[in-house]
């Protein structure tokens, strides 16, 4: 009991920096309702600019300010980033596109060196207090009073300021306030700047507590951020400090107690606790105030009729010939191998996965890489039961649609801003609880999915089973396409996308709506499921590291770069991904990590472009070069107005 | 029996009672108008009846059948249509889409019929379109079948809502406020046809209306609402020469 009471008390400190970051999400959230998911990349960012200064001798004063100024910069720069774009779902998948930017630019910078990098010791160190049971050293005080300093000085900014006011009144009603004088676009600079210095801040202040400086620990900090925001119910400062402290205390305490007495996990229980807070948090609170808008790019895009006659005829005849040609001309020749079209039709059944849900459904995850990894482990737990390939897919295809279901459940009732949060979430989870899980991976951590007879690798079959495997996926993809456009246009795809219009008039009609965009998750968590399945059996393997929180995030990110309006975008969507696996770059480049960090730097930054300039991805581009009058205009940033 | 009753219905919002003690009652073929000045309860005593809305007490009765607990999309099944007081149209389809997801209701089939083509599905596309063909033939707005509804006018927009309603074959209609936007002209035609409609139909009409030029013509019975309670009901002529009912929409002293 006294050891669970000192690892609770020794929370505190580290619960402080939750909380930092969270009130940045908060204020950003206050003022623009878009969800920060760069906060963590930010502090990330500025923890290694700290660390680089200190580490070149300049004062620990100096690199503070410094980092902290490199915080305020980067929020600002993304607030202008998504002033283009339309409505607040784009903009915080801008967000998204910023995190990438950013540990992917890191990652280039540092390449392999990233590993000897040492946080700034930017704190005092020595022993503060002993309370006997715990000692508190001066670093850890430091941080709880900054954390308690910030939250009274954000509590009298929105109390006793002009612009704190102002910040107040462009939250509730940013029209009104506009017809009021008040600069909507100057307040949000400021609020995101003032979020992106409590990122920076939080950044800088919990390397040192942590010792530990690397791309990813703070970015997965994000579900704890956000953990913690969602407890202060996106608005009170007090509460999410509280929230942030809570979170601190109970991790370690769970965390040990998880490890001695439930065997077979493998860390990640802090990324799993805050996971559940978050789904609580969202299924108990409901937000309030404006509407999100969903914008160009995610409203739903008109459905044209499937092509009939000859017109379908010579369409199908043209898949069929390419589908089964490919795999027949290209040899395992340098990058463009047999393997490389079955990969990047697996890829395109995972973006698939993703222009149905949506495309059609309406919805945005960011764990589409998750449901594929639920599909591959699943794939594997079945194959050990002795269950065939062919059958053992589908069946982890299922696992990975009931568990796509039951993170849905919150944007059942709720938003898709609800479904993205949950979904990053279990991004951060899976990646480090999930997959070392042992009842779900194996001991290894890897599963063995061997493929069938006719597709396998036997010596001198080789060849002839890479083709038969290829030619396998291709038919997956061509009847999961078929299948989704076929969804589109029948009964559940007319409810839902009538659901996206109106809920409330969807449920006149007689269909229920939480039934019916539950079904919509699932089918799309099935579909991501079989394209993890594949995925495993390309390697004859299913283990977590394809399957990461980065691989979600590019997912997501690839499907709207291509657009997610129509169903031929997977496609290009597969190998476009493909692409980004391919390894470009000198060796060198490779072995340091720099050729993947780049390749996610790239990624970060046309995914924010085509969020500003297409919103509706290249294949909207393509639709409009064919058919020249644009289609109408969507109504947006008005919803409010819409009795329900 | 009454396709629409209501009982003893109360609507408590902390300790404001929004709604106190309405009953009211809808015979098949009659149409009858609830209305009442701003804040009367009258949205509150809608939302009840649609399934929007617990009612603290009281119960809603559709046909004789008690549905106050059932949910709001499954009271279709009980012959309710509803149309909104800001048009909720589904926008990104066209006219006849809009009423196929009504005439949906009378089909089967589920994300795999639909996904794997089972032969349900085409049946199923092809009776909703039918039942939509057929419904604005009826309304003659054939001529809209093809136009994407977020370029109609508020007037056609509220035809297609109620068009749409319609193919739901409702035992009762609850019209929301469908005069409001229109223009005295576009009124008019709305009244004429939803004359025709009940006179064709025989459905039982709940009309929530401000405007009296819809309220009189139309409504064989009206209920008015005031402070949460039922003020007075009647005849359209009583109604109006009702001083209770002009004090309520004047201001007077009663």
């Amino acid at each position: 009991m006294k050891l669970y009471l000192a690892l609770a008390l020794g929370g505190i400190p580290i619960g402080a920096m939750y909380a930092l970051q969270a009130l940045g999400i908060v204020l950003v959230y206050k003022t623009s309702r878009v969800f920060n998911f760069a906060t963590g990349a930010i502090g990330m960012a500025c923890a290694f600019l700290a660390s680089a200064l200190t580490g070149h001798g300049a004062p620990v004063l100096v690199a503070l300010v410094l980092a902290v100024a490199l915080g305020v910069l980067l929020g600002m720069a993304i607030e202008l980033s998504t002033r283009p774009v339309q409505g607040t779902l784009p903009r915080t998948i801008v967000t998204l596109g910023w995190l990438l930017v950013l540990t992917g630019g890191v990652g280039l910078i540092y390449g392999d060196t990233v590993a000897t990098q040492q946080p700034a010791q930017v704190l005092p160190s020595g022993i503060a207090i002993d309370i006997g049971i715990k000692k508190y050293g001066w670093d850890q005080v430091t941080v709880l009073l900054v954390a308690a300093a910030l939250v009274v000085a954000l509590a009298w900014f929105f109390r006793a300021t002009a612009l704190g006011t102002a910040t107040r009144a462009v939250s509730e009603a940013p029209d009104a306030a506009r017809l009021l004088g008040i600069s909507v676009d100057r307040v949000n600079l400021v609020a995101w700047g003032i979020g992106g210095a409590t990122s920076g801040l939080a950044g800088v202040l919990i390397t040192p507590l942590l010792q530990k400086l690397d791309t990813t620990t703070l970015v997965v900090f994000t579900v704890q951020a956000l953990a913690a925001a969602l407890v202060g119910r996106l608005s009170s400062m007090p509460l999410t400090l509280a929230g942030g402290l809570a979170l601190g205390i109970v991790q370690p305490v769970v965390h040990t107690f998880t490890d001695r007495h439930i065997p077979g996990i493998h860390g990640g229980t802090d990324e799993l606790t805050a996971f559940i807070v978050v789904l609580v948090a969202l299924l108990l609170f409901r937000r309030t105030g404006r509407r999100d808008s969903v914008g160009g790019g995610l409203a739903p895009s008109p459905i044209r009729p499937l092509p009939r006659g000859w017109t379908a005829l010579a369409f199908a005849g043209g898949v069929a010939l390419v589908g089964l040609v490919l795999p027949l001309l290209v040899d395992d020749i340098g990058n463009l191998s047999r393997v490389s079209i079955a990969q990047t039709a697996v890829w395109a059944i995972a973006v698939l996965s993703l222009v149905l849900l949506v495309g059609v459904v309406g919805q945005v995850s960011v764990c589409q890489a998750v449901f594929m990894g639920v599909g591959a482990f699943g794939a594997g737990i079945a194959m050990a039961h002795d269950v065939p390939f062919l059958l053992a897919v589908p069946i982890g295809a299922l696992l990975a649609a009931g568990v796509a279901a039951l993170v849905g459940l919150p944007a059942v009732r709720l938003e898709p801003l609800e479904l993205a949060i949950a979904t990053l979430a279990l991004a951060f989870t899976a990646d480090r609880f999930l997959y070392s899980w042992v009842p779900f991976a194996s001991r290894s951590g890897n599963r063995d999915v061997p493929r069938p007879g006719f597709a396998g690798l036997d010596p001198g079959h080789a060849s002839a089973g890479q083709r038969n495997y290829a030619w396998l996926v291709i038919a997956v993809l061509v009847v999961g396409s078929f299948a989704v456009a076929s969804l589109r246009r029948g009964r559940t795809g007319a409810a839902l996308t009538a659901l996206r219009s109106s809920e409330p008039a969807t449920a006149a009609m007689g269909f229920s709506v939480a039934s019916v965009k539950l079904r919509g998750f699932a089918a799309a968590g099935f579909l991501a499921g079989i394209a993890g399945g594949l995925y495993a059996g390309l390697g004859q393997s299913a283990s977590g590291s394809p399957f990461d929180f980065t691989r979600s995030i590019t997912l997501l990110a690839y499907a709207v770069i291509v657009g997610v309006g129509s169903v031929p975008a997977a496609v290009l969507g597969g190998m476009v991904v493909t692409l980004s696996t391919l390894t470009f770059g000198s060796t060198a480049d490779v072995a340091s990590n720099r050729a993947v960090s780049a390749s996610t730097l790239v990624t970060g930054v046309v995914l924010i472009g085509v969020l500003a300039l297409a919103p509706r991805g290249i294949s909207g581009l393509l639709a409009r070069l064919r058919r020249d009058p644009a289609p109408p205009a969507v109504k947006d940033e008005i919803p409010e107005l819409v009795a329900v | 029996m009454a396709a629409l009753e209501l009982r003893g219905i109360g609507v408590r919002f902390g300790t404001f009672d929004a709604v106190k003690d309405v009953s009211l009652a809808v015979h098949a073929g009659e149409v009858v108008g609830l209305i009442g000045p701003n804040g009367a309860g009258k949205t509150v005593t809608f939302n009840v009846i649609t399934g929007l809305q617990a009612p603290s007490r009281g119960a809603v009765l559709l046909d004789g059948v008690d549905v106050t607990r059932v949910p709001a999309h499954q009271r279709t099944a009980q012959g309710l249509a509803r149309t909104f007081q800001v048009v909720q149209l589904f926008s990104g389809m066209t006219v006849v889409e809009n009423l196929m997801v009504a005439a949906h209701r009378f089909t089967t089939g589920g994300v795999i019929s639909d996904a794997v083509r089972l032969p349900g599905r085409r049946r199923a596309l092809a009776s909703a379109r039918e039942r939509a063909v057929s419904v604005l033939a009826f309304l003659k707005l054939q001529h809209l079948a093809d136009i994407e509804v977020s370029s109609l006018p508020v007037g056609q927009a509220r035809l297609v809502e109620l068009a749409r309603a319609l193919c739901l074959k409702p035992k009762v209609l609850l019209l929301d406020e469908p005069a409001s936007g229109l223009d005295p002209a576009e009124t008019a035609a709305f009244v004429a046809l939803l004359a025709e409609v009940r006179a064709t139909l025989g459905c039982a009409v709940l009309l929530v209306e401000h405007d009296m030029g819809v309220v009189m013509p139309l409504c064989d019975h009206v209920v008015v609402m005031n402070f949460g309670e039922v003020l007075a009901e009647g005849s359209p002529a009583e109604i109006r020469s009702n001083p209770l009912v002009q004090s309520a929409y004047l201001g007077g002293a009663a």
